[in-house]
């Protein structure tokens, strides 16, 4: 118990070690990209066209007549479309060239996924509030150590609940017809279900369960009142409420425990919907009859507020993006070198380096280069 | 009930039988007619299946029950086979040796197999349940099992890696880690799309994006081995057996958040794929 005090394992997310770790691996993974990102930056603005020796030593090499040069540069432009470099030595194309960035794009997506996951956990809550039919609510409660309400800021009303289910008993449906009331008005009216959920004033408002509690239809010198467990119900001075619900008293069918006060003391007693005898009592002069006891549904909506959901969605956008430009993007680098007799043409790929190859066998064959020897 | 699609996937899965025997008989008689007649009923398969698939998206409507097969451990299964035959095809042009494509179709033949004899899996057409009424259903599943097959090619070639023996018909050892190398290009991001589409449904569905459930924590386990597979082989330059290793491990854990959670562990996903 104290080892899970300690480190708070019951809440390991919101632990200062958990966080602290987090952000040390935050931290870490800035400064190593970053410091990745400037070298790589520093490699790009240096654009001078290398030796002859080491163009001959790149896998992809051909060597060109000398006049053909206007030839091959139209050529290849039409493939490799930027230039980076043109000078007296020879010129170098580039395609595909931010396919360097995709790795940076990658690794500050997770920074930013790691920082919204943060907001969320500082700022965020979770918790749930449970409706019937009718029932009008303003507050939800807390998910946590301690239960805890919290206002939602204005009310929610269920104008209605319905679960449908597929012929071989599977639900199909879960269905809450919300009301959303400020300053007593209706503001509007919407359907939540599983998949759907109702977003107001950066709450988030789900369908996740639903069951079913019992109601007590009873007679109070005849007048019809419908009370749940722990209804309080009163009436010029007589106070009694459900306070336990069982499905069977032996075989007796259902019965309800309700207490009452006699000349000020709490008292209780059962009454039972299927014993003639026991489904009527006479409390403090009242005539109390037990007429049914009914099934009725309630609705669990699950409540939640996450302000970082957002830098999260953000984060995943720009993994995706990261992601396509470093694997799918082809890039590679093509230079063309003016020696003492002929021209020298190599490429090298960044990624997919076949690719490259295939263009630069293309590109090869169209201009009847030959292989240096 | 018996279904036209049960029979059309059926022969999918004796076909796909063939085409493993057809690269048996090759290796054996080394004659070309045999590999080639092994492609053209690759392709030729990959049309059956689709076609299987395509009916039983159908045959679910005729049902009254309809929606894309995707949504419980069979036609998962189904789809897996789909994809894994899918990327034989794709990476056929460059990078796909006999020996490659044969043991791939021996795992698409094994998990259609597994589909329609093991009792534990459940053929009939299922209604929908509402946590799985969602657009993010397809492309969830479309990219996660996109990535498994990719995965199984990278495994494959990482076992093959370990073949010590000289075999004719063995590639040679660059050639099989480009192979491992190129496949897991098409399955981590493949992977990645299908953990954050899954997050971004789980936020629609059940109010959070990412919820710890034991699915989620083994797929992220899975994505952070590839991740080591890309930083060892492009930050450290790991070659060679330590590489294959780690392609190996990653698929053990592909298999283990694919079938393993499902049976050992449970949660929210338990229910479906
Ligand atoms: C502390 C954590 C991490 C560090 C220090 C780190 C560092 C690096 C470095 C230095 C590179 C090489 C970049 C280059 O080629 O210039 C790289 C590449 C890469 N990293 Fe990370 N990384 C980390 C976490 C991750 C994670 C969690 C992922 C998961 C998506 C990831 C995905 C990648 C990818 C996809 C590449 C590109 C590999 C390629 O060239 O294709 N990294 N990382």
């Amino acid at each position: 118990m104290k080892i899970i005090d300690f480190f708070q394992l019951y809440d390991i997310y919101h632990a200062p070690w958990f966080i602290g770790a987090i952000v040390f691996f935050a931290i870490n993974l800035t400064v190593c990209t970053l410091t990745r990102f400037l070298k790589k930056w520093k490699e790009v603005s240096r654009n001078n066209i290398p030796d002859e020796n080491t163009l001959y030593n790149m896998k992809l090499n051909f060597t060109l007549k000398k006049e053909k040069e206007d030839d091959a540069i139209s050529i290849i432009n039409k493939k490799f479309k930027k230039k980076v470099y043109e000078g007296e030595d020879g010129i170098i194309f580039e395609k595909g060239s931010f396919n360097r960035y995709g790795v940076f794009l990658i690794h500050m997506s997770i920074l930013i996924i790691l920082i919204g996951s943060l907001v969320g956990l500082i700022w965020g809550y979770k918790g749930f509030v449970v409706l019937s039919k009718g029932d009008l609510r303003e507050y939800f409660f807390l998910r946590g150590k301690e239960a805890k309400e919290v206002p939602f800021g204005f009310a929610l009303r269920c104008k209605d609940f319905n679960v449908s289910f597929y012929p071989n008993g599977a639900p199909k449906d879960y269905v809450t017809r919300l009301e959303i009331i400020e300053n007593n008005k209706v503001l509007f009216e919407r359907e939540i279900r599983v998949n759907n959920p109702l977003n107001y004033k950066g709450l988030n408002i789900y369908q996740s369960s639903y069951g079913t509690t019992p109601a007590f239809v009873f007679k109070i010198d005849h007048r019809e009142v419908v009370l749940k467990e722990y209804d309080e119900y009163e009436i010029e001075g007589f106070i009694m409420v459900p306070v336990r619900f069982e499905k069977a008293i032996h075989n007796f069918g259902p019965g309800v425990q309700v207490a009452f006060l006699e000349d000020g003391e709490p008292k209780t007693t059962w009454f039972l919907r299927d014993i003639p005898k026991m489904k009527e009592r006479e409390l403090e002069g009242k005539r109390v009859i037990l007429e049914d006891i009914r099934e009725e549904l309630w609705t669990g909506l699950e409540v939640t507020r996450d302000p970082g959901t957002g830098i999260v969605w953000t984060g995943f956008g720009l993994m995706l993006i990261g992601l396509y430009i470093n694997f799918f993007v082809v890039a590679g680098r093509l230079y063309i070198k003016r020696s003492n007799d002929v021209i020298i043409v190599a490429a090298s790929g960044i990624k997919h380096h076949e690719k490259i190859q295939i263009e630069f066998e293309k590109i090869k064959r169209s201009l009847n280069g030959t292989d240096p020897s | 009930m018996e279904l036209i699609h049960h029979k059309i996937l059926g022969i999918t899965t004796i076909v796909y039988l063939f085409i493993f025997f057809a690269h048996i008989v090759y290796f054996v008689v080394k004659k070309e007619i045999f590999l080639r007649s092994a492609w053209v009923l690759i392709y030729f398969n990959f049309f059956l299946h689709t076609t299987g698939i395509l009916f039983r998206w159908f045959e679910s409507y005729t049902l009254k029950m309809g929606h894309a097969p995707f949504s419980n451990l069979y036609e998962s299964l189904i789809f897996f086979s789909w994809c894994i035959c899918f990327m034989v095809i794709l990476m056929k042009k460059r990078f796909m040796y006999p020996l490659i494509s044969m043991f791939s179709i021996l795992g698409a033949l094994f998990f259609m197999a597994y589909a329609s004899i093991s009792p534990g899996v459940d053929k009939s057409i299922q209604p929908l349940i509402p946590a799985l009424q969602s657009n993010w259903l397809h492309i969830h599943v479309i990219t996660c099992f996109i990535s498994y097959a990719a995965f199984l090619i990278s495994f494959i070639s990482g076992m093959l890696y370990f073949m010590g023996f000289r075999w004719a018909v063995l590639p040679d050892k660059e050639t099989l880690e480009e192979i491992n190398y190129k496949s897991i290009m098409v399955g981590f991001p493949m992977l990645s799309a299908g953990i954050l589409t899954g997050a971004v449904w789980a936020h629609y569905a059940w109010g959070s994006y990412w919820s710890w459930d034991p699915k989620e924590t083994w797929s992220l386990i899975t994505w952070i081995i590839y991740a080591l597979f890309l930083h060892a082989r492009f930050v450290r330059g790991w070659r060679g057996k330590k590489i294959a290793f780690i392609s190996i491990m990653g698929f053990l854990s592909v298999l283990f958040t694919y079938f393993g959670v499902n049976f050992i562990l449970s949660g929210l996903h338990s229910y479906a794929t």
